[in-house]
């Protein structure tokens, strides 16, 4: 396995947003993670990319283990994470975010790798030099992806990368997610859309206040009634 | 002519400001922080360059010094303090208690490092202006009626040097990227591998620099220091940064700059006394317009750490 995840614990004070998760994805595997709002989706991810502390469990990439290091030094080994929200600098312009993409990339090759994203995404191409706040909410993503991108990564974890897309964005960002698979990138995903999820995950887990509902392929996931009641019993209890 | 004499020595108050200023907004834009430090640094600067040139290295270590190593060490002397605080204000607190800037300890801590760095200068030295004497101080160039000094020139292209050299920083480099990224989302910047912890350092360095800069400039410029010489200039520059928007280096040049012709402009239309009126009105009435300052952006200063 390339990321393995056991007995992770998460605590916000008297929150424990993450109860022992077990978790793993092999070199080139999708995985997605589903479940309601507020199920610990984003906190999994983060406490993997070193954002948010952890109080318990290891996490082990490429054989290494890695909880005790700080982000940037995930981000070198080839973890990254595209946050919820996209998060891209408004204040830089979209050329300045893709560097800073690369920022763990001390190699030459930044260069030739920002240009390389530009050929991919020409609507980025035409704005490089504007500031990235004038761009659509599809182009962000984009940017987002793009930026995750210029760290090389082996294993780039997406948290909600559909929300707020019309459908026609959608399935261009899951042909993206697709193509980039092709090439060899672990993709570790969480959504809100299970229906396309499934469809392109091999394997998912069902999150349900902070621990592990159900896993298994995702054609046992989309049978799954569990799957379901996760989404209906986190409404209840909301 | 008169007016335009008035213009250009706006401008070159205003350039001192926009040090401070741009101090100011890099340690709230990257760290919510009000560094109230700032004042005592630019006076450091310039009390101790002051204090080199009369009376040499303390111990008796040298002669007087010149001029210009004297306001050197002067602005040495900022950084180093800088430093000292961002080690006891900032980071002693933050990794004990986590997240420092919500028990506001750095802002009360710096408030003390103020008053300790005053108070000493005012046990070494009294709390009289001193004169600062450069060799150039009375020479003048007459240019279309125009009488511009030779400081004043020297300072103006300190100034522009400070703008421009910050701007390359900023722009061109990678930390300044990861200067600009932090400052607007730590959180964001984190993930692409910044080291937040390791760039706190740096906003300190360069707000002892700028600060420093900017010191020894109105020590040239104005020929005179004294340990009450950071108050003033301490509070125009925090109404520039306001004017220019929270966290926005390019805010805080601009507004550094409208907040030193609107003093020197007040004083030509309106006299010495309608200084604070015009400068303090012209924030609240921008304020009113546009909440977030010229260059602003809402987001910025909210979710920090």
């Amino acid at each position: 396995m390339q990321l393995e995840v056991a007995g992770l614990d998460v605590r916000y004070g008297a929150n424990h947003a993450v109860r022992s998760v077990d978790l793993s994805v092999a070199p080139g595997e999708i995985v997605t993670v589903l479940g309601a709002n507020g199920a610990g989706k984003s906190t999994l991810l983060r406490a993997i990319a070193g954002a948010t502390p952890i109080s318990g469990g290891t996490i082990t990439f490429e054989g290494k283990q890695v909880q005790s290091r700080n982000t940037a030094t995930r981000v070198k080994s080839g973890i990254s994470l595209v946050p919820e929200g996209r998060q891209i600098f408004v204040s830089l312009t979209v050329e300045e975010n893709l560097l800073m993409g690369a920022y763990t990339q001390t190699g030459a090759t930044t260069h030739r790798d920002v240009e390389r994203i530009f050929q991919r995404f020409p609507n980025l191409a035409a704005r490089r030099h504007s500031a990235a706040s004038v761009l659509s909410g599809g182009e962000q993503q984009m940017l987002a992806i793009g930026r995750a991108m210029l760290a090389r990564p082996k294993l780039m974890m997406l948290d909600e990368p559909s929300l707020g897309l019309s459908p026609i964005l959608v399935e261009q960002l899951f042909e993206l997610i697709a193509e980039l698979n092709s090439n060899g990138l672990s993709i570790l995903l969480v959504e809100q859309n299970t229906h396309m999820a499934l469809q392109m995950a091999s394997r998912g887990y069902v999150l349900e206040l902070g621990e592990v509902k159900a896993e298994g392929t995702a054609q046992q996931l989309a049978d799954d009634p569990r799957l379901a009641e996760a989404y209906l019993g986190a409404q209840d209890a909301a | 002519m008169l007016l335009v004499q008035q213009v250009l020595n706006g401008l070159l108050l205003g350039g001192i400001y926009v040090g401070v200023a741009v101090a100011f907004t890099l340690t709230i834009g990257i760290l919510n922080f009000l560094n109230f430090t700032i004042p005592v640094l630019f006076m450091l600067a310039g009390m101790v360059g002051w204090s080199l040139s009369v009376y040499g290295l303390p111990f008796g270590l040298s002669d007087p010094l010149g001029w210009a190593p004297s306001l050197a060490i002067g602005i040495l002397c900022a950084i180093g303090a800088s430093l000292l605080v961002e080690r006891f204000t900032y980071r002693y607190f933050k990794a004990k208690h986590g997240d420092a800037t919500e028990h506001a300890i750095p802002l009360v801590s710096s408030l003390g490092f103020l008053l300790i760095f005053e108070y000493l200068v005012l046990i070494a030295h009294g709390s009289d202006s001193q004169a600062f004497r450069t060799p150039f101080a009375d020479l003048n160039w007459r240019v279309a009626g125009l009488i511009i000094s030779i400081p004043q020139v020297i300072s103006l292209a300190v100034s522009l040097g400070i703008v421009a050299g910050l701007s390359l920083l900023l722009t061109r480099s990678r930390i300044g990227r990861a200067l600009r990224a932090t400052a607007e989302n730590p959180d964001a910047a984190t993930l692409m591998g910044v080291e937040v912890n390791r760039i706190v350092p740096v906003v300190f360095v360069l707000t002892g620099l700028l600060c420093g800069l900017a010191g020894a400039l109105f020590a040239v410029n104005y020929g005179e220091v004294s340990p009450y010489m950071g108050d003033n200039v301490g509070t125009k520059a925090i109404a520039g940064m306001v004017i220019g928007g929270l966290g926005s280096v390019w805010g805080a040049i601009a507004g550094g700059l409208i907040v030193g012709l609107t003093e020197t402009l007040s004083i030509h239309f309106f006299g010495a006394t309608s200084v604070q009126i015009s400068v303090w009105g012209l924030l609240l009435v921008l304020l009113l317009l546009r909440p977030q300052g010229l260059f602003g952006h809402n987001a910025i200063g909210k979710g920090k750490f």
